[in-house]
């Protein structure tokens, strides 16, 4: 509860005052700088000067020198005397008498009498106020106010008359008191036992003070209102209205502040209250965790002392530190964190207490004198490892919110990795996000703590930061080796193909991608096939490059190729014809097998047969030469035959080796797939020629069991599903003569229909061509009938350019222009070529 | 003592009357720290400084103690708006407010505006029991179970000042509403308002409870609404005003004239 605000030193000591005279008493008092007046009861004045001597523990003490006392021949007390310093004078009240004596000699001035006045019933209070002026020689009576009879404490404007009520005075008897404590503000003693405030328009700003009921003299020396009684001295705060201090101070007699100075005198000796520096009390009230009053007394200072005597800003940031880290100790961490915030404190104090956080390199030291009384935070704690538990937490949560502010400035490093610390140590979540973005961790002393932790996947991530990739990268396929443990990924093998494909080192990744085919080549492969192919030319990687590497992983190869050609659509012959060759020995060495897995020959070969279908870059020859050993990859032989346009040969092999009228079939489709309608025809009616040879090897008929007949049946079926992209006339002598019409009558109806219609549209055609001669006929009449000049001078409305022969042709409207240049628009006009063509048909 | 010594000067001033132990010292407390905490009867008077948008209202809290009663006049003199704080149990302390604190407000501005506030209203209404704040539901729970170690409803072992908390149930309601908007009524016709010139007796008779916190925002909050016309009004006599306010000039330790050269 208490504080120690101000210690008592004796100023004036008995012997020196009075040596042995029992019977003199003290009455009043005047400091004016060095100089202390004392009047006493047997009317003499005491002069002495004081020195403030600071012992060497620090402490203030006084020295009084006695310079001289004098009698002033009134055998009454001294009742007051008042300083007129810039005049070298001294007011004293002797005898309800005011005068002046010389400050110096103590002469009464001027010596001559009647340089006093005369006062009426001075008495500390009375019914009227009279002021008074004072001279360097003279005192004179200028004003004087009554005041009512009624006895409140009341405010009175001496200028105006003006009086305003206050309150009660406390008790009858009792000398009212009335200090005023700065520009128009009193301290007055009020009923209850309160030192109340009110300034001069009678209102009270400040809560009033719990002193005692017999307060004989008060002063506020800031923060504290300092109070005599009978027995005690109390110090008040004006910040919180708390008592603060109690000294025990026996006949107490006058308590008054001079300048700041509170000075105290008993009967018989003076003693002077010196106030502790605030940063001491400040301290003190640290030192016994009363956070929330030294805020206070700290704020209040701020406001109210001047800069000069209180090193504001610093000290105000150390104490609310310092409260911050009673609080940390307290474990109250809203609070803490808030003292730490608002007092800007050096995160590093605070990682400081955690052992091993700070990296051996930072160059912090903890401040001195100390923030905190803790160690560590173990001595902290006490053992207690809840408690550990909660401040590394806290220093989690504080750290991850100060390390992206200018809280950090200047030890981003150690804020840094002290949070990778204690994440991995915690097994935090955050670390990999922590990592993963900007961080200032030193890589130095994080590799042993992350190793302690089993963060190797972290660790390769801040070597990666580091751009050490290649560390990173052996960490880690250390981790997936089963050499380290460390479960952070599950899937760190992907996560490290992954990594290659978009690493920029090509040595690195010729270097580590060897190991991840061997683990898997169908995602190894991801490094060459995920990588973005619109990078700077740094991390680009040449696809013969690639596929040389990929020679012993087969499968990766494979894959590496599909990549080129069917995902970026490289138009490479080599890639091309490597990709159907792989294909090609992959069904090869499929078929070699016994017995051969079916299901995979089938998929194989239908990989093969649309690569051969769909490229047109892949050397023919070259896997014809390959293929021509294999007695059943026939389809694909047929298309390779396709290929080079030998059609009757793949025919020939589709129809009498295969027997699949449907693969022969789907053949003349897709071989004349981008070319015109004639070439369209030319392929069916070979097939259908090859359908219906006579002169055919006995033994091919017979092989697919059904005899002619099912070549036959075949040739029917294409002509009646076909039936339009055939000549019917041309098929009709093709056919055998016994063939009968109901069997061929799907086609023949459709052929008919065809032609039919073929004809209706010529004779359409034919006619609009007609009617569109006969309109030009018309105009040509029309035109006929006004002359047509033509003239070296005039353009042709086709080509512009002037006429040189007679010859014109005349367009709709009479318009001359050149023969050749109607000739070529004829041409040109898509409508006039159709009707040329239909014409033909015709 | 430095010039600046003095505290931020308040707008504005808001006082608090009535009875000693009717909850003034506990209605600020809520108010101000959001929390029902133990009291010692107030000695003298202590004010409260609240930031209300931009300006400083300062709140004081009175002793109700007969023996300080003289000083009531001299803290309502200037303030802008009076608190006449009774306890619904207990008849007497709404007498009171007639008897003996009413005249206390003779120095209050002419245009100062007066709330009844009957307190303690959880001791006879089960609405004001609940805990007032949304947002603080948990917390005022957990401070009460902290204090009383018993639920809410249960009624705490509150120091037995007050008579009505001895057992859980509802306890006998001395003064009625009504009764409050009487002498709200009185206290016109005692000021020689009229009454339809003058904020009605409804919106300015209030029943609170500084335990549960029912009403207690709402009233000192109503009341700085209602005061802000005041504070705009003593804002610009100020700048009208001639003379040049020395608090403003620093260092000005010895200045004792009425006009500053500084
Ligand atoms: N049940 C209940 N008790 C209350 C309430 N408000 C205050 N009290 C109790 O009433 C008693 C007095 O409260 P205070 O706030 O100290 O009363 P006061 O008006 O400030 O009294 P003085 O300072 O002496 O004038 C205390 O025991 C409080 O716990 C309330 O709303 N409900
Ligand atoms: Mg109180």
């Amino acid at each position: 509860m208490s504080v120690k605000a101000f210690e008592l030193v004796p100023a004036v000591e008995r012997e020196l005052l009075m040596g042995d005279k029992a019977r003199i008493n003290i009455e009043c008092l005047e400091c004016c700088g060095k100089h202390l007046y004392v009047g006493t009861n047997d009317c003499f004045i005491h002069h002495f000067l004081l020195d403030e001597v600071t012992t060497s523990k620090g402490r203030l003490t006084y020295s009084a020198q006695k310079l001289l006392h004098k009698y002033l021949g009134l055998k009454k007390p001294v009742a007051e005397l008042r300083a007129a310093s810039a005049l070298e004078r001294l007011i004293v009240l002797c005898d309800g008498i005011v005068f002046l004596v010389d400050m110096v000699t103590l002469e009464t001035v001027p010596s001559a009498a009647g340089g006093g006045a005369k006062i009426k019933g001075v008495t500390a209070f009375s019914p009227t106020v009279q002021i008074y002026m004072v001279y360097e020689d003279r005192v004179q009576l200028v004003k004087e106010v009554t005041t009512p009879e009624a006895q409140p404490y009341m405010i009175l404007n001496y200028s105006t008359g003006a009086a305003q009520d206050l309150f009660p005075i406390q008790q009858r008897g009792r000398r009212p008191i009335v200090k005023r404590i700065g520009r128009e503000e009193f301290l007055l003693a009020a009923p209850g036992g309160l030192g109340m405030f009110a300034n001069a328009e009678g209102v009270s700003q400040r809560a009033p003070v719990n002193w005692s009921e017999s307060v004989i003299g008060a002063a506020v020396c800031f923060p504290y209102v300092v109070a005599l009684d009978e027995g005690f001295i109390t110090v008040h705060s004006m910040l919180d209205q708390q008592l603060k201090q109690t000294l025990s101070f026996r006949d107490g007699h006058i308590l008054q502040d001079f300048e700041g100075k509170v000075v105290l005198a008993s009967t018989k000796a003076v003693y002077i209250l010196v106030p502790l520096p605030l940063e001491r009390q400040i301290q003190d009230l640290l030192a016994s965790h009363r956070v929330e009053e030294a805020l206070t007394l700290t704020e209040g200072a701020q406001r109210n002392i001047p800069k000069d005597k209180f090193q504001v800003t610093d000290l105000h940031k150390r104490i609310l530190q310092q409260a911050g880290f009673i609080q940390f100790g307290q474990l109250q961490f809203l609070e803490a964190k808030e003292h730490f915030r608002k007092g800007q404190l050096d995160v590093r104090e605070l990682i400081s207490l955690y052992p091993l956080l700070l990296p051996a390199s930072s160059s912090f030291t903890r401040c001195h004198p100390p923030l905190h009384e803790f160690a560590d935070l173990n001595h902290l704690a006490q053992g207690d490892q809840e408690k550990v538990l909660r401040c590394k937490k806290f220093l989690i949560t504080y750290l991850g919110e100060v390390r992206s502010t200018e809280v950090v400035n200047g030890c981003r490093e150690d804020v840094d990795t002290a949070l990778l610390k204690l994440y991995a140590e915690q097994d935090h979540d955050s670390l990999l996000d922590l990592l993963a973005s900007d961080n200032a961790c030193l890589l130095a002393d994080s590799i042993p703590w992350l190793e302690k932790y089993h963060k190797y996947f972290a660790l390769g991530l801040l070597y990666n930061y580091n751009g050490q990739d290649s560390a990173a990268l052996q960490l880690w396929i250390r981790v997936v080796d089963g050499d380290l443990q460390d479960s952070t990924r599950s899937d760190l093998y992907e996560y490290i193909v992954d990594f290659l494909s978009f690493c920029s080192n090509v040595d690195l990744v010729w270097k580590y991608a060897d190991w991840a085919l061997r683990k898997d080549p169908t995602i190894g492969v991801q490094i060459f096939t995920k990588r973005p192919t619109t990078k700077d030319q740094s991390g680009v990687l040449n696809p013969d490059d690639v596929i040389t590497y990929l020679g012993k992983h087969s499968q990766a190869l494979l894959l590496y190729l599909e990549h080129l050609v069917l995902e970026r659509r490289l138009q490479k012959e080599k890639f091309h014809t490597h990709l159907a060759v792989l294909y090609l020995e992959r069904v090869l060495s499929l078929l070699s097998q016994s017995p051969a897995d079916e299901e995979q020959v089938t998929r194989g070969r239908e990989r093969l047969q649309a690569l051969l279908r769909e490229s047109s870059l892949y050397r023919v020859q070259f896997l014809l030469g390959k293929i021509e050993t294999s007695q059943e990859l026939l389809l694909e032989r047929a298309t390779l035959h396709g290929k080079l346009e030998e059609h009757d040969k793949a025919l020939h092999i589709l129809v009498h080796q295969l027997r699949d009228f449907g693969s022969a079939e789907a053949y003349c489709l897709w071989a004349s797939s981008s070319r015109d309608s004639t070439y369209r025809q030319r392929l069916f009616h070979l097939l259908l020629g090859v359908y219906l040879d006579r002169n055919l090897p006995a033994t091919a008929q017979s092989a697919g069991g059904g005899g002619g007949g099912e070549l036959e049946m075949a040739a029917v079926d294409l002509l009646n599903r076909h039936g339009e992209v055939f000549d019917a006339v041309r098929v009709l002598s093709m056919l055998p003569e016994g063939w009968s019409l109901q069997l061929l009558r799907p086609f023949l109806g459709r052929a008919i229909r065809a032609s039919m219609h073929a004809c209706r549209t010529s004779q359409v055609a034919l006619g609009l061509a007609r009617s569109e001669n006969l309109q030009l006929l018309h105009d040509r009449l029309k035109e006929r009938k006004n002359p047509i000049f033509v003239s070296e001078k005039k353009g042709c409305h086709l080509c512009h350019n002037t006429f040189s022969e007679p010859d014109v042709v005349c367009m709709p409207g009479g318009v001359p222009v050149h023969t050749h240049c109607v000739a070529q628009r004829i041409r040109d006009s898509p409508t006039k070529r159709q009707l040329t063509n239909s014409s033909n048909h015709t | 003592m430095p010039e600046g010594s003095k505290m931020k000067k308040p707008d504005v001033k808001v006082v608090i009357l009535g009875d000693m132990n009717v909850g003034k010292t506990s209605l600020l407390h809520r108010y101000t720290e959001r929390k029902f905490k133990d009291t010692i009867s107030t000695v003298g008077g202590a004010f409260y400084l609240k930031q209300w948008g931009p300006y400083n209202i300062s709140i004081w809290d009175t002793a109700g103690r007969e023996q300080f009663h003289g000083l009531g006049s001299m803290y309502c003199r200037g303030a802008a708006a009076v608190i006449l704080t009774y306890d619904v149990t207990n008849w007497q302390s709404l007498a009171e407010l007639e008897e003996r604190f009413l005249s206390l407000t003779d120095t209050a501005n002419h245009d100062c505006i007066y709330a009844i506030v009957g307190n303690k209203a959880d001791l006879t209404d089960p609405k004001a029991q609940l805990p007032q704040d949304s947002d603080r539901v948990s917390e005022d729970r957990a401070e009460c179970e902290e204090e009383t170690g018993s639920q809410v409803l249960s009624t705490c072992p509150t120091p037995p000042a007050s008579p009505a908390s001895l057992s859980g149930v509802m306890v006998h309601k001395q003064v009625g509403h009504e009764d409050a908007m009487a002498l709200y009524g009185r206290i016109l016709r005692y000021k020689g308002l009229e009454e339809n010139g003058s904020l009605p007796a409804e919106k300015m008779c209030f029943e609170t409870s500084a335990k549960t916190g029912y009403n207690v925002d709402i009233l000192f909050e109503t009341l700085f609404d209602l005061v802000l016309p005041s504070i705009l009004r003593k804002r610009n006599e100020n700048q009208q005003s001639p003379t040049v306010d020395l608090e403003d000039c620093r260092g000005g330790n010895n200045k004792r004239g009425k006009t500053a050269c500084c």
